[in-house]
């Protein structure tokens, strides 16, 4: 494990661990929602600290329809403001890629005189044929690779206004090699911009190769996107955070977040990516229990860990959290408090879930289920909600949103909602950034 | 991770038994003994991989007593290995590896990126080729492969300036070989660091004389 530079001067890390009930029953299954934040430590105030290094490989497609509103100048534009941020510890290299791709600048490192030179280069760049946007990430993870920071943060970002009609285009193969990559010390952000992309891959990719997907709707926030995620890449504090679960392994654990998730007997390990500094993540995770005999406990070790060890440096430290649910009967079961706080995150998600899927049915034309796949989360929150205001507003949310998905929606309202979404459901704010502790 | 201890109701919690049951296998030999007694009884991670242990074999239905054959003897890295034995470590990202995957996997789907711009800062970022290629290539001495560009012109600060925590700057002195250039096709080349063994000479000759035949083809 290697430290990260001046590791001791991160401070204030936070994990808190709460259930929405804390009985289960003794004669059945009982579902019970677990919520799990998790904040990255800060970096104190140190004018010495020196950052990890990064390593960016950008990629830019190129494609005819690229020309249109000015995109690629766009992009590029972005791209050399984001440069110029770097400094000559840090390396970067950009492709370009149509049906063809080109290394317009091989990775390089970030001193004055490259930076300069990048917009030069990239001001040849023009707009031309089709998509071949597998091999155009690749050449970027090439480029990256060949410069590969083992204490830095590796990156590529992917920029596209298409589908991927050239090389391989199947959306699994493509997420699999995202993550390999990942696991291989590269991770994958994802651009898409317009309404002619396709979202799913993108997220797709972002999600399995740890690193955030954006959507950018009117060609003037691209430069804030790109900007953004390259300044969430200088402030990253710890690498590859997982949260850890240890608890019996007749206990099941699904996660109700996007985050990537592995459960190997009983240790639950959630991949939680990259944090930047006072980072907070919220997790949501179902958990399953079999009957059991009244009055025995079962529990949970929660934990956090990083490929930097900064969670483990930053003062002060974090204890690891023991949770527990007892066996009950029925009646028991029945009275019990509730965690409000829980519920209101728990449904939430279930209508960020619920929206994802309508505006999938809402494009393949089933608009009966979509309406259906919102109305039946409505009426489990309306269920639940008793007096709380809060559930109670977001049950009407739905059911005021509920008549968009009776018919064909256009497709950049889709996206919109697909994408407010998935920030949602990863604890970004509505313009794609990290959440900051609160 | 450190070793935190565990109380006998968090352990049996964890483990997912009663504590009755740990204080029963404590007494049949199953599990060592907690380091103190009374209410300050603390077990450790051992004693939680034991159970762990423990609870797989009965559900293989193997006896008390033949599972406490099995693993009376083990020490606790023993049981350990014995838990995780499907669990992969996770991969620590080597970059020479990470590139040898991703040039396998261009390779595979036939992506052949242009590198005809950025060619000319090949020997000014002596870590394009670093995973590769062996000292002594690339050196700013060494005229770039393709058409140059104005900019190659303005001799330029090679990454082997101090402040670059990058991958360590090949020597370009101290080293007599040369880097010969060989003309495949039109568009292909060849770099060979000479002199080489006689050997790897004659195999090299063949592969020129291969590749020669192979771009001379019609497609």
């Amino acid at each position: 494990m290697t430290p990260t530079p001046n590791s001791d001067r991160l401070v204030d890390p936070a994990l808190t661990v709460r259930r929405d009930r804390h009985l289960i029953r003794a004669n059945g299954r009982s579902e019970r929602y677990l919520l799990v934040d998790v904040v990255a430590p800060a970096v104190a105030p140190d004018p010495n600290r020196r950052r990890p290094p990064v390593n960016l490989g950008f990629v830019l497609d190129r494609s005819g329809s690229m020309g249109g509103q000015n995109k690629l100048g766009l992009a590029k534009q972005a791209v050399v403001e984001a440069v110029q941020r770097l400094e000559a510890e840090d390396r970067f290299s950009v492709v370009t890629y149509d049906d063809e791709i080109d290394v317009a600048i091989g990775s390089v490192t970030a001193t004055p005189a490259e930076r300069a030179r990048a917009a030069d280069r990239l001001r040849k760049v023009e707009a031309r044929n089709s998509t071949n946007l597998h091999g155009g990430w690749l050449t970027g993870c090439e480029q990256v690779a060949e410069g590969l920071e083992v204490n830095g943060v590796n990156r590529v970002l992917l920029l596209t206004d298409g589908l991927a009609n050239v090389g391989v285009t199947d959306h699994d193969e493509l997420q699999r090699l995202a993550a390999e990559l990942r696991d291989r010390g590269i991770a994958t952000s994802t651009f898409g911009v317009g309404t002619d992309f396709d979202e799913a891959l993108l997220q797709g990719m972002a999600d399995a190769g740890g690193g955030h997907f954006y959507f950018i709707g009117d060609v003037a926030q691209m430069r804030d996107h790109i900007t953004s995620e390259v300044g969430d890449t200088l402030e990253v504090v710890a690498r590859e955070v997982v949260l850890e679960l240890r608890l019996p392994e007749s206990v099941r654990v699904e996660p109700l977040t996007p985050f990537r998730v592995d459960q190997r007997g009983g240790t639950v390990r959630v991949s939680l990516g990259d944090m930047v500094s006072g980072q907070a993540v919220s997790i949501v995770l179902r958990v399953t229990f079999d009957y059991g005999e009244i009055g025995r406990e079962v529990g949970v070790d929660v934990r956090i860990t990083d490929r930097d060890g900064a969670f483990a440096a930053a003062k002060p430290a974090l204890e690891p959290v023991i949770i527990g649910w007892r066996y009950g009967d029925h009646a028991e079961n029945d009275a019990q408090p509730r965690d409000r706080d829980v519920d209101r995150v728990v449904a939430r998600l279930f209508a960020e879930r619920a929206k994802q899927a309508a505006v999938r049915l809402n494009r393949e034309g089933r608009y009966d289920e979509a309406e259906r796949a919102i109305d039946g989360v409505r009426k489990r929150i309306a269920a639940y909600a008793g007096n709380d205001q809060e559930l109670r507003r977001l049950a009407e949310e739905l059911r005021a949103e509920r008549p968009q998905y009776a018919a064909a929606m256009p497709e950049m309202r889709r996206k919109q909602v697909h994408y407010a979404s998935s920030l949602s459901l990863r604890s970004r704010t509505v313009d794609g950034r990290a959440q900051k502790r609160s | 991770m450190p070793d935190d201890p565990f109380s006998l109701s968090d352990l049996a919690r964890l483990a997912g038994v009663t504590p009755r049951t740990i204080r029963y296998y404590v007494a049949q030999g199953l599990l060592p003994s907690p380091e103190a007694a009374g209410p300050a009884t603390k077990y450790g991670e051992g004693h939680l991989a034991r159970l762990r242990l423990i609870k797989r074999l009965q559900r293989e239905h193997l006896p008390l007593a033949e599972i406490r054959g099995r693993i009376e003897r083990m020490g606790d890295d023993d049981v350990r290995e014995l838990l995780d034995a499907n669990t992969e470590p996770p991969v620590q990202p080597a970059p020479a590896a990470t590139l040898a995957f991703v040039r396998g996997l261009m390779v595979q789907s036939g992506v052949q990126p242009r590198v005809a711009e950025s060619r000319a800062s090949y020997p000014r970022s002596g870590a394009i080729f670093e995973p590769m290629i062996p000292d002594g290539f690339p050196t700013p001495a060494l005229p770039p492969p393709s058409v140059s560009t104005p900019a190659v012109a303005t001799p330029i600060p090679s990454v082997a300036a101090p402040v670059s925590p990058g991958p360590l700057p090949r020597s370009a002195v101290g080293d007599r070989s040369t880097w010969d250039r060989h003309l495949l096709a039109p568009d292909v080349e060849l770099h060979v660091r000479r002199p080489l063994d006689r050997q790897l000479n004659k195999r090299v000759d063949q592969l020129i004389r291969i590749a020669r035949e192979l771009l001379a083809e019609e497609p």
